[in-house]
C-alpha cells in the first residue's frame, strides 16, 4: 500500500519535482546574480524565458493527450521569418498586427497538418512531426535564406521593456496562460484530454471523440508555437530561419521535468511552465557563473535524468527495506 | 423505452482471420440473454459489433425493426446501448467519478464540470454496491489504486450510468467474489424489471442458469443454437459449445498423497497482507487455495516465488527456501503461473516460440541452438494441444485459452518440481478447462506438487483433496475429504466457522 501512496502522490502532484527544482534554481541564481529580484533584472530574464514557456505549454497539451510534437521549433522559425521579411525594420504597427495575426493562422494550420496525419491517418506522432519539422523548417529557409530583416525597434521595445503596474509583461502572459489552462482542464475538454492520453482505447469505447481530441491538441500546440515565434521575434527584433530549432527538445525537457508522463494522461501545464522557467534559470546561472557553456548541456541532462529516475529510485529503496 | 435489437448473419474479419462468420442474436426489453461460447468463438466480437466498437463486414443490425449502422461507439451510445467490457474501459490515472461520468459530465453555465454534482451522483451509484468494497472507496479515488474486483464494479456502474436500454455484460463477474456477484444479480433482476434488455456473457455455467432467460450459443464464429434456458440442460449447452461429448467430466485422482513425504513447509508467513500463514504440502499433492478474491492468495503465491518481501520460514525438501528473487525460486524448481496473463504471463506481441522458451533460453547454449529450441517448443505445443497458426505467430493471435496454455507451457519447459498457479482458468472456456484439469492431474501423478488458487469453487472441490481457505490474510479453514463441500467452502470464504456444518 505504501508504494501505491507514492504513485498516488505523483499522479496527484506531478509537478512537485519542478517546483523543488524551480526554488533551487532561483536560490542559486540569486547567489550568482544578487539583483535578481530588481524589476529590470527580472524583466530582462523573464522576456528571454517567455518564448520557451509558451512553447512548453503547447507541448504539454500534446503530450497530455498521448502525442508529441517535434515540429514546434520549426513553426517558431516560420513565424519569425514571416514577421522579419513581411514587416521589416521600417514597418508600421498596422503591418505588425496584420502579420502577427497571419502568423498565428499559419501556426494553427501547421498544427492542423500535424493533427490530420497523426489523428486521422493514425501515423506515429514522433515520426510524423519530425518529418513535418523539415517541411516547416525548409519553408522558413525558403522565406529567409540568410539571417536578416527584422521588426521595427519601437515595436520590439514594447515587448522588451513593458512593465505594467511595475510587473514584467511576461508575468501577465503566464498568468493568463495558467488561468486559461485552469479553465480548460475543468471543462469536459480537459477530461477528454486526460482520458485519451491515459488510455485511448478505453476512451474510444466510452464514446470520447478520440480523433477530434488528438487533432485539437496539435492545433493548440501549433498556435502556442506561433505565439512563441511572435515573442521571440519581438525579443530579438531580427530574422533568422533557425532561431527556434533548438527549442523543440528544450520544450519536451521542460514538460518531462514538469512531471508529465511522456506516455500521456498524467500532469498538467503549470508543471511544464515551472520546468521551462527552471531550465532557463539553469542557463542563466551557467552564463553568470562564467562556466563553459558545455556545462549547460551536462546540467540539463542531469536534471532530466534525476527527474525521470526519482520515482524509480524511491521505489528501489522501499523494496530494500 | 422498449427495445428490440437483432443481429443477423453478422460477419467480422480481422485481417485474414474470420472472427465471426454467422453471428446472430436477438434481445428484447425486460429479458436477459446469455451469449455463450468457448474462448475465441466470437462472443466478444459480437458484443463489439452491437456496441459499435467495431464495424461489421457483413450482415445486418436491426433496432426496433429498422436497419441501422453504427459508425462508432458514439452512435451506439445514442441508441442507448452500453457495455461492461471484459478488458475494462477505465482510465487508470483518472478518479472513479471522472471515469464513470466521462462524456456526460454535468456542466455549470461556463462549461465547467461541476465536481460537486459529479461526486454526489457517483456516491449515489456507489451505494448500489454498499458494503461490497474492501477498501475505503471514494469518488475521488484513483482507479489505478483499486483492487481488480472494485475496478470491475466501477466498470459496471459506469455502463449503468448511461441509463442504457441495452446493457452488455462481457465477463462482468470474472473478478468478483460470490457476494458481489450476488449483488450484481439482484441489480440485474431489478434492471430487467425496469425494462432494460441485458446481454450476459460468462464462462460460469452456474451463473448463466441463475440469471438468463434465453441463450444463444456461438461456436467458431457461428451461432449454433438459441432458445429458452428452461428447455436446456447444462450438459446440452456445453455440448453445443464444444461440439464434442467430452464434457466437464473431471474427477479427482483416487490416490491419496497424504502418505507422501512433506516437500514444502511454510511457517508464519507475514507481510503487508498475510497475517501468519503456516501449512505443509506433500509431494505430488494438488493443494487448493480458495476464499473470496483478494484475501491474500496472490500475495501468498508471490511470496513463495520470492517476488515480494515477507517474513517467516519456508522449507522446500528440507532446505530453507525464503527466496528474495524469483530467479532463486526458479533455480530451486519453482514455477509461477501468474493471474494476469496479458500483463505478467506473456509477451503479447512476440511469437509463441519466444514465449515458450523465455525462461529456458539459457539451456540452449551460445549461439542458440535454435532448431532444438523449436523442436522442444513444438513438442510442448503438441503435449498441450495448442491450437496455433505456427510457432512464429505472435501470442496475441491466440485465443484466451490457448494463450493460457502458453503461460503454463513456458514453465513446464523447465520441468519444475512445484507449480504455483494463480487462478489459471479465469476467462478460459470449458473445453480448455477440461484439458487443464487432465493436465494438472497428470502432473501430480508424475510427482509434481501444485498449489492451485482458483476463484471457481467447483473447480477446487472437483480437483483437490485439500483446500486452504484464506480470509483476510490468514488461513480461515482447511477443508479435507468429506468436509470439502461447496457449503463449507462458501461458509469458510465468508469467514464463518464450518464446525457445525461439517
Amino acid at each position: 500500500m505504501k508504494r501505491l501512496t507514492w504513485n498516488t502522490l505523483l499522479v496527484r502532484y506531478p509537478s512537485l519535482f519542478a517546483l523543488i527544482l524551480l526554488v533551487l534554481t532561483i536560490a542559486v541564481n540569486f547567489i550568482v546574480q544578487p539583483k535578481l529580484f530588481a524589476i529590470d533584472t527580472l524583466n530582462s530574464n523573464m522576456r528571454v524565458f517567455l518564448p520557451l514557456i509558451l512553447l512548453s505549454a503547447g507541448q504539454a497539451v500534446v503530450i497530455l493527450g498521448g502525442g508529441i510534437d517535434i515540429s514546434v521549433g520549426a513553426i517558431v522559425c516560420i513565424v519569425n521569418t514571416i514577421l522579419a521579411t513581411r514587416v521589416g525594420l521600417q514597418g508600421s504597427p498596422e503591418a505588425m498586427l496584420q502579420y502577427t495575426a497571419l502568423s498565428l493562422l499559419v501556426g494553427i494550420l501547421a498544427g492542423a497538418i500535424n493533427g490530420f496525419f497523426v489523428a486521422h491517418l493514425r501515423l506515429q506522432p514522433i515520426i510524423t512531426t519530425y518529418a513535418t519539422s523539415f517541411l516547416y523548417g525548409g519553408l522558413a529557409l525558403y522565406i529567409l535564406p540568410n539571417p536578416g530583416g527584422g521588426i521595427p525597434a519601437p515595436i520590439a521595445e514594447l515587448y522588451r521593456s513593458s512593465t505594467p503596474f511595475g510587473i514584467p509583461l511576461a508575468f501577465f502572459v503566464i498568468a493568463i496562460l495558467l488561468l486559461l489552462w485552469g479553465y480548460l482542464r475543468s471543462t469536459r475538454y480537459g477530461n477528454y484530454l486526460y482520458a485519451v492520453g491515459g488510455k485511448a482505447q478505453a476512451a474510444y469505447e466510452t464514446a470520447v471523440p478520440v480523433v477530434w481530441l488528438q487533432f485539437s491538441t496539435y492545433v493548440i500546440s501549433g498556435f502556442m508555437a506561433a505565439l512563441s515565434g511572435v515573442a521571440i521575434t519581438m525579443l530579438s527584433g531580427a530574422g533568422n530561419a533557425e532561431i527556434g530549432l533548438a527549442m523543440t527538445l528544450t520544450s519536451i525537457t521542460a514538460v518531462v521535468i514538469g512531471g508529465n508522463a511522456l506516455s500521456g494522461g498524467v500532469g498538467g501545464v503549470a508543471g511544464p511552465v515551472m520546468g521551462a522557467i527552471a531550465l532557463s534559470f539553469v542557463q542563466n546561472i551557467i552564463s553568470f557563473a562564467r562556466i563553459d557553456t558545455w556545462w549547460e548541456t551536462l546540467v540539463k541532462a542531469l536534471i532530466i535524468i534525476v527527474a525521470l529516475a526519482t520515482p524509480g529510485i524511491i521505489n528501489l529503496f522501499r523494496r530494500r527495506t | 423505452m422498449t427495445l428490440s435489437l437483432s443481429a443477423r448473419n453478422i460477419v467480422k474479419r480481422y485481417g485474414g482471420v474470420v472472427a465471426l462468420s454467422d453471428g446472430n442474436l436477438e434481445v428484447n426489453s425486460g429479458e436477459v440473454v446469455a451469449l455463450i461460447g468457448a474462448n475465441g468463438s466470437g462472443k466478444s466480437t459480437l458484443s463489439k459489433v452491437l456496441n459499435g466498437v467495431v464495424t461489421l463486414d457483413g450482415g445486418q443490425l436491426l433496432l426496433d425493426g429498422k436497419p441501422l449502422h453504427f459508425a462508432s461507439p458514439q452512435s451506439a451510445k445514442k441508441m442507448g446501448i452500453s457495455t461492461v467490457f471484459q478488458e475494462l474501459s477505465l482510465i487508470p490515472q483518472m478518479s472513479v467519478a471522472d471515469n464513470i461520468w466521462l462524456t456526460r459530465e454535468p456542466l455549470s453555465p461556463l462549461g465547467v464540470v461541476s465536481k460537486a454534482t459529479v461526486f454526489a451522483k457517483t456516491e449515489e451509484l456507489l451505494s448500489l454496491f454498499t458494503g461490497m468494497f474492501k477498501t475505503e472507496l471514494r469518488p475521488d479515488s484513483l482507479v489505478s489504486d483499486l483492487p481488480s474486483d472494485e475496478k470491475q464494479i466501477i466498470e459496471i456502474l459506469k455502463a449503468v450510468s448511461f441509463n442504457p436500454r441495452l446493457l452488455i455484460l462481457d465477463e462482468a463477474t470474472a473478478s468478483l467474489d460470490s457476494r458481489q456477484v450476488h449483488r450484481l444479480f439482484d441489480l440485474v433482476a431489478k434492471w430487467k424489471g425496469e425494462g432494460k434488455a441485458i446481454v450476459f456473457i460468462s464462462h460460469r455455467m452456474e451463473e448463466i442458469f441463475q440469471i438468463a432467460d434465453r441463450y444463444s450459443v456461438l461456436r467458431n464464429g457461428k451461432t449454433v443454437g438459441a432458445g429458452d434456458m428452461k428447455d436446456i440442460t447444462e450438459k446440452d449447452l456445453v455440448k453445443l459449445m464444444i461440439d464434442k461429448d467430452s464434457v466437464f467430466q473431471y474427477a479427482r485422482s483416487g490416490t491419496s498423497t497424504a502418505e507422501n513425504p512433506v516437500c514444502l513447509e511454510v511457517k508464519d508467513l507475514r507481510n503487508q497482507v498475510l497475517r501468519g500463514i503456516s501449512f505443509e504440502v506433500h509431494e505430488g499433492e494438488l493443494l487448493g487455495i480458495g476464499g473470496l478474491q483478494g484475501q491474500g492468495q496472490r500475495n501468498l503465491l508471490l511470496s513463495l516465488f520470492g517476488d515480494i518481501p515477507f517474513s517467516g520460514t519456508i522449507h522446500f525438501n528440507g532446505q530453507p527456501a525464503q527466496f528474495r528473487h524469483p530467479r532463486q525460486a526458479m533455480e530451486s524448481g519453482f514455477a509461477l503461473v501468474p493471474g494476469d496473463r496479458a500483463r505478467e504471463g506473456l509477451l503479447y506481441i512476440r511469437s509463441t516460440l519466444e514465449n515458450l522458451q523465455l525462461p529456458s533460453w539459457a539451456r540452449y547454449g551460445f549461439p542458440l541452438k535454435i532448431d532444438k529450441a523449436k523442436d522442444d517448443a513444438e513438442r510442448m505445443g503438441a503435449r498441450l494441444k495448442l491450437v496455433m497458426a505456427g510457432l512464429q505467430e505472435p501470442v496475441s493471435s491466440l485465443s484466451g485459452g490457448n494463450a493460457q496454455k502458453v503461460v503454463i507451457g513456458k514453465w513446464l519447459m523447465r520441468q519444475p518440481s512445484i507449480l504455483l498457479l494463480d487462478d489459471p482458468t479465469k476467462g478460459v472456456d470449458v473445453g480448455t478447462k477440461a484439458e487443464f484439469y487432465a493436465l494438472l492431474t497428470k502432473l501430480c501423478e508424475e510427482g509434481k506438487t501444485i498449489l492451485f488458487y482458483s476463484s471457481d469453487d467447483e473447480e477446487l472441490i472437483g480437483l483437490c483433496d485439500r483446500v486452504l481457505v484464506l480470509h483476510d490474510g490468514s488461513i480461515q479453514t482447511e477443508l479435507v475429504g468429506a468436509a470439502l463441500t461447496k457449503e463449507n467452502l462458501i461458509a469458510a470464504s465468508l469467514g464463518v466457522a464450518h464446525g457445525d456444518a461439517s
